[in-house]
């Protein structure tokens, strides 16, 4: 199975007031097509990982490559145009546009990335939309839909370029069971059926549990890779 | 046509806020349309007063100067290699008049810049009527060509200027002289200059020009009755007066003249230094209020930008979650300064024409001054688009760069 992350070494430092060590040398590797958890009490460094792991933070030691290409030291542009092309976020909230419609959210990041025509990228953000059933609300602005419904569509939005990988921030921490359920499925066929890789930091234990695999985090440190 | 997707979010992101858009639209439509308003009233002004400056002034005025003395007679009389030195030397009495005129003039026809050449015996008077008398000058012309260079039939208050060249001994007087003297058309005056006798004048005709001073001392006669006047021969002439198809080069051919001819040849920027002076404080001033204007619209842009930008810093953080570039978020963003500057630009041109041509129709009626006087010139509506551009580029750029700068793991982590 090909590797679709791979971190070595992974050090992070917080310079507030005093020096505090947040990552202590992480490694860890996730393969194509596997649905990863990341689990840890609060403050253990766990979405610092993350972020780390998403390009987005770029101040840290160590070497990290996405899909065998090794992206430390990039440059922001080059990250910015990596994240566009093969990462897909779900944050705990839905950070959508209100300005816009849903399906101009969902629709913006294929559009920046400007490999298909518009008609192309209106049809494949209305075909997401209705993977999460959303589609009906598709011309609704982003801010009259209700919590479960902007959840759903903000994982839309971060299918909408076909990442390699999504990278879930606690992406069902605000959602009621039966919306977890619902995402927690959908994210499930991405991995089987479609081969997309998924990274999520969870705090809900049978969300957890049921995902491929498990890493715990305490104090900064890999306590356990699952395996 | 293919909109990207930055210029998308930027009409968006206007279109949510049409008010603040509105207002800050509207700070730019202020500035520019001020600009276009002041820019023609100045324009109109300064070129109404390089009119009227011509009404009395030529483009060019040729005339022979006094000299002092020096030592060139005896250097060709002793036709030695010594130094001559003349110990102080004292202004020479000169005839004053050109030699060979209408030489002269004919020779400055063949320049094709120049338009009219006349001739002009200037004489220096003392206006007698009754026991009253006021010093005056009388300029000795051919008024058929006067008047084509000078517009005197505009300037007629009674009287026929032709009667010039009917009436023997006709003057055609200034309206200060006519009140002092209390003269009509149709009275005698004397006329005396300084070398000729008293010679007795009709009154054929009363001008008034909107300088007091011109009104209150000149007075128009025949070539020919000047140069009776001052009691000398037909050749006698003072001036040669000069006007071009463009004034604006007025100062070379000057120049030019002053070469060819050997006599003093004055342009009109020289003559009338005080009012090149006013078009220069005149022009300080009205910059620095558009200046102002434009700022203070600037800085109406960038509190609109800055605030647009706390308001969406976490949008943006996502944006640039989701790969849009540091010049990406630039570019949304200095996008919607250009597209309220170009409103405004737009409405602000219209509304200056507007205010141009309504303040072109308040009358003033001051002289021959009827209405305030407004030009239309294009260049005026070019740079105030360009000016209204650059200061929302300006005012929208350091915004722009703050956004482009948010980093998005510190705004969406909390």
């Amino acid at each position: 199975m090909e590797t679709a992350l791979k971190g070595t070494g992974i050090n992070k430092v917080f310079h507030d007031a005093v020096n505090l060590q947040v990552l202590k040398n992480v490694s860890l590797e996730v393969k194509t097509g596997e649905f990863v958890s990341i689990v840890g009490k609060s403050g253990c460094g766990k979405s610092t990982l993350l972020y780390v792991l998403s390009t987005m933070d770029t101040d840290y030691e160590g070497q990290l490559e996405l899909n065998e290409t090794k992206v430390t030291g990039k440059s922001l542009n080059e990250l910015a145009r990596i994240r566009n092309e093969s990462i897909g976020f779900v944050f705990q909230f839905h950070y959508l546009l209100p300005d816009f419609t849903c399906l101009k959210n969902v629709m913006i990041p294929a559009l920046r990335l400007g490999k298909l025509s518009k008609k192309e990228v209106e049809a494949r953000a209305y075909e997401k939309l209705k993977m999460f059933g959303v589609e009906d609300q598709a011309l609704k602005k982003a801010n009259k839909l209700s919590g479960g419904q902007q959840q759903r569509v903000a994982i839309a939005r971060a299918l909408i370029n076909e990442p390699t990988i999504i990278m879930g921030d606690e992406p069902t921490g605000n959602l009621d069971s039966k919306n977890t359920g619902i995402v927690f499925d959908l994210f499930q066929k991405l991995t089987k059926e479609f081969g997309q890789t998924i990274i999520t930091v969870t705090h809900d234990e049978d969300f957890a549990k049921r995902s491929d695999r498990i890493i715990e985090m305490a104090d900064g440190e890999i306590k356990s890779h699952g395996h | 046509m293919k909109i990207s997707v930055n210029t998308e979010i930027a009409v968006t992101y206007l279109s949510a806020r049409k008010k603040q858009t509105a207002v800050a639209a509207l700070g730019v439509m202020f500035g520019i349309s001020m600009f276009i308003f002041m820019q023609s009233l100045m324009k109109g002004t300064n070129d109404y007063f390089e009119k009227m400056s011509f009404n009395s002034t030529p483009h060019i005025r040729l005339y022979s100067e006094n000299k002092v003395a020096d030592a060139h007679m005896l250097t060709s009389f002793l036709k030695d290699p010594s130094v001559k030195i003349l110990t102080n030397p004292k202004q020479l009495i000169q005839t004053q008049g050109l030699n060979n005129p209408y030489g002269l003039i004919r020779e400055i026809q063949r320049n094709p810049q120049i338009t009219n050449v006349t001739p002009q015996v200037t004489a220096d008077v003392i206006y007698t009527s009754g026991s009253v008398q006021i010093n005056g000058n009388v300029a000795g012309v051919n008024i058929d060509q006067e008047d084509k260079m000078f517009d005197v039939q505009g300037n007629m208050l009674s009287g026929d200027l032709h009667d010039l060249n009917r009436v023997n001994n006709g003057l055609l007087i200034g309206k200060g002289v006519a009140d002092k003297l209390s003269l009509h058309v149709g009275d005698n005056i004397t006329v005396t200059s300084g070398t000729g006798s008293p010679t007795i004048m009709k009154v054929v005709g009363i001008f008034a020009t909107t300088v007091k001073q011109v009104d209150d001392t000149k007075s128009y006669a025949n070539i020919v009755q000047a140069q009776n006047l001052l009691g000398k021969d037909r050749s006698y002439v003072t001036d040669i007066k000069i006007n071009l198809k463009d004034y604006n080069n007025a100062p070379a051919v000057a120049r030019e003249l002053e070469t060819i001819t050997g006599y003093k040849a004055e342009d009109w920027v020289k003559a009338n230094e005080q009012l090149k002076a006013a078009f220069k404080i005149r022009a300080v001033i009205l910059n620095s209020v558009i200046g102002v204007i434009l700022l203070v619209a600037g800085f109406g842009i960038y509190n609109i930008l800055n605030m647009t930008i706390y308001e969406k810093i976490k949008e943006i953080a996502i944006l640039k979650a989701q790969g849009f570039s540091g010049q990406a978020v630039t570019s949304i963003f200095l996008q919607q300064a250009i597209y309220i500057g170009l409103i405004g630009g737009i409405v602000g041109i219209i509304c200056g024409f507007g205010i141009t041509l309504m303040v072109s129709r308040i009358y003033i009626g001051a002289g021959t001054l009827k209405y305030l006087p407004m030009s239309f010139y294009i260049p005026h509506y070019i740079e105030a688009i360009c000016f209204g551009i650059l200061t929302t580029v300006a005012a929208g750029y350091f915004p722009a760069r703050k956004a482009s700068r948010v980093d998005p793991v510190t705004i969406i982590r909390g």
